[in-house]
């Protein structure tokens, strides 16, 4: 790993997998179930990635809003913090921090241009207000660690870079989940490399033991990237259907 | 009248307290702080003095100015947040808390007494080797942790060095910090002031590594040395002159390299004169170890970590303990000092900026206010000649508040540069608002 992520902010932030999908009282108050909290955020993460296509950033930068996205809920309520907003502002926030920024203007103009609903469209003035409070909730650490070196250096390692579009497809779809509030980096990557070598038919069993990582970790995320896949089939163009996400999201206040 | 001066814009924020201005009101920040003098101008905002009620400690809060072009919280202070949030060590300075005040972004720094730079220009001192291999030790030590966490300073000079109350050195200003590692990783080379600028990136280098914090934290030993900065030059043409003199002109098989870097130029040869001849004081470990970091080749040039372990440091005489370490006298009683002997003939000659100088005092017959060089002065200054004109310090009103002694006695060095604003927007350019700049995809 490129940085020491035994000594990061990151390693010390993560949570058991108890703490995170707690719905917030206040969001439960508004009749928000554990069940719609998670759709909310799987909407969101499919929100960011397209803002993220128009207005062309890394790979990396859409990891590090997402994460900074799911962390945000861990502690705030998405009635105080609405979604709609906070997600183009991770965005925001993430260029710069992974030092590609992208001006707030940017992703104003194409918010108004992909999303005609009233109720995601916001101003310069609202994105700039809401990364300060952004970083407040976030406790001003910004450095998030991502599976994707790992997966490289893994896959290399285990000499099967053919793989490699596979794996990372599948480390992408982990960010629709809080897998990245949970478990290391490295850690994802290998249950991504397993699942894929189990889907190309690929032994790597041998391989899997010389690591002596621990095998019921890596297989216990497997089983949820899986179960993930087998409850939700979204369409990974398009993200939830309005009519499953729209009745949700109306549960919450809009700025309107 | 003396003229308001213009503000430095790298002068040192956290440091330089005067005597507690009576006419600033102290108020509560954020239901905890309570609010002291400015200390100075930062490169991105206000800094000032400020007591926190929760833990009585002193600190010093940076309060940052929005950025222009409705662009947020400005990028660079974000990018020191990022970093310090990650780096906690003795040799690091504490960012201790962070909050939005009035719309505006405030970092809590613990406070800091002094500055190497004011150590290595204060000719009261005298710095034995002892002292020396104790403010190189905790350099490289607060240098080693950020490199073991990736990160690259990038702009290691002494005015970034800061000196804490029980003397420990720590690093500050990660402003331009990066972290490195990511392979292929492209960079601007457009890093550190220009003095203290490694070879590689003065030769446009766009892919480096720690070695460019090593070749500045050698420079920072010659200085120490020297009591003066070691190459001056007047421009990144000229500064790998200074460095090729002193060292001699690299051929090829020193630095294979280096003939691919893009603005790579052939020098006339010149023979590297001994190394002895430059550092007449310097123990034979000091020179091999100076040596190591000013390797010409990065690859080949000595780790932080290597340097520390070098016998240098484990050689008698063993680094002065921090708490022992020869200070400046705390800035608001500098005027009190009986002014130095500026006629000493073999005092060694700091060839530091008027800037520099400002503790400095002459007698004031013959001087006036029309001396003062207004273009490098600092805030500091003037408050200390204000302050020298309230308290009454036997000097007379009239005393100017800095005496250009370039310019009295014919050996005007070069201002020491900073990052000017021209470097400064070119890196913004690059840095903030070119999407495709290092996003090689």
């Amino acid at each position: 790993m490129a940085a020491n992520f035994w000594t990061s902010s990151h390693c010390k932030q993560l949570l058991d997998p108890d703490e995170v999908d707690v719905v917030h009282p206040l969001d439960r108050e508004r009749g928000i179930t554990q069940e719609e909290f998670r759709l909310v955020k799987i909407h969101m993460s499919f929100y960011i990635w397209k803002l993220a296509q128009q207005v062309k950033v890394r790979q990396r930068v859409i990891a590090t809003a997402t994460t900074y996205f799911r962390r945000v809920y861990t502690r705030k309520s998405m009635t105080e913090y609405d979604p709609r907003l906070v997600t183009p502002t991770c965005l925001y926030l993430a260029s710069k921090a992974e030092e590609s920024t992208v001006q707030a203007r940017l992703l104003v103009f194409y918010i108004k241009k992909m999303w005609p609903d009233e109720r995601y469209r916001f101003e310069i003035k609202d994105i700039l207000e809401m990364e300060m409070k952004l970083l407040e909730a976030l406790d001003y650490y910004l450095v998030v660690y991502h599976p994707y070196r790992p997966l490289l250096q893994l896959l290399q390692d285990a000499n099967i870079t053919d793989l490699t579009q596979c794996a990372w497809g599948l480390v992408n779809d982990t960010y629709k989940m809080d897998l990245i509030l949970i478990y290391p980096p490295y850690m994802i990557a290998l249950a991504c490399i397993y699942i894929a070598s189990v889907l190309k038919d690929k032994d790597t069993t041998a391989w899997f033991e010389e690591l002596r990582a621990d095998m019921n970790v890596v297989k216990n995320i497997s089983i949820e990237i899986l179960d993930f896949y087998d409850t939700y089939k979204i369409d990974p163009q398009k993200g939830l259907l309005d009519e499953k996400i729209n009745p949700i999201m109306n549960k919450l206040p809009s700025k309107a | 009248m003396m003229m308001m001066p213009a503000p430095v814009p790298n002068s040192h924020p956290y440091s330089a307290p005067g005597d507690e201005d009576a006419s600033l009101s102290s108020k509560l920040v954020a239901d905890r702080y309570l609010k002291r003098e400015v200390l100075g101008e930062g490169t991105y905002g206000v800094v000032f003095k400020a007591i926190d009620t929760k833990t009585g400690q002193t600190v010093a809060i940076k309060k940052i100015r929005l950025g222009k072009y409705k662009e947020g919280v400005n990028f660079t202070a974000l990018r020191e947040i990022k970093l310090l949030k990650e780096l906690k060590d003795p040799n690091i300075i504490e960012l201790i808390d962070a909050f939005p005040h009035k719309g505006n972004l405030h970092l809590v720094f613990e406070f800091m007494e002094s500055d190497l730079e004011a150590v290595i220009r204060d000719r009261n001192i005298v710095l034995s080797p002892a002292d020396i291999k104790s403010y190189l030790q905790m350099t490289l030590k607060g240098l080693a942790f950020c490199h073991r966490k990736w990160v690259l300073h990038r702009d290691m000079k002494p005015n970034n060095l800061l000196i804490a109350a029980d003397g420990q050195l720590k690093l500050a200003d990660f402003g331009l910090a990066r972290i490195f590692g990511s392979p292929d990783r492209k960079f601007t080379h457009q890093v550190f002031a220009r003095w203290y600028r490694a070879p590689e990136l003065l030769f446009g280098a766009k892919q480096y590594g720690a070695g460019v914090d090593v070749w500045a934290a050698g420079c920072i030993f010659a200085e120490l040395l020297l009591r003066r900065p070691f190459l001056q030059g007047s421009s990144d043409i000229d500064q790998l002159g200074k460095i090729f003199a002193a060292f001699g002109t690299p051929n090829p098989s020193q630095w294979p390299d280096m003939v691919y870097l893009p603005d790579y130029v052939e020098y006339q040869y010149v023979p590297a004169p001994p190394l002895r001849s430059l550092f007449p004081m310097a123990s034979d470990d000091a020179l091999d170890l100076l040596s190591k970091m000013f390797t010409y080749d990065p690859k080949a040039r000595i780790s932080v970590q290597q340097a520390l372990e070098h016998r240098y440091f484990s050689s008698v005489p063993a680094p002065t303990k921090p708490s022992l370490l020869p200070r400046p006298p705390p800035k608001g009683e500098s005027l009190n000092n009986k002014p130095p002997d500026l006629n000493a003939p073999d005092g060694p000659l700091v060839l530091s900026p008027p800037r520099k100088l400002r503790r400095v005092t002459v007698p004031n017959e013959g001087f006036d206010g029309k001396n003062y060089q207004p273009e490098n002065a600092d805030d500091d200054q003037f408050r200390e000649a204000r302050q020298a004109e309230n308290q009454s310090t036997g000097q007379s009103s009239k005393v100017p508040m800095s005496i250009d002694v370039g310019a009295l006695f014919g050996s005007r060095p070069f201002p020491r540069p900073t990052l000017n604003s021209a470097d400064k927007s070119r890196l913004k350019r690059k840095l903030d608002l070119d999407p495709d700049f290092e996003n090689p995809r």
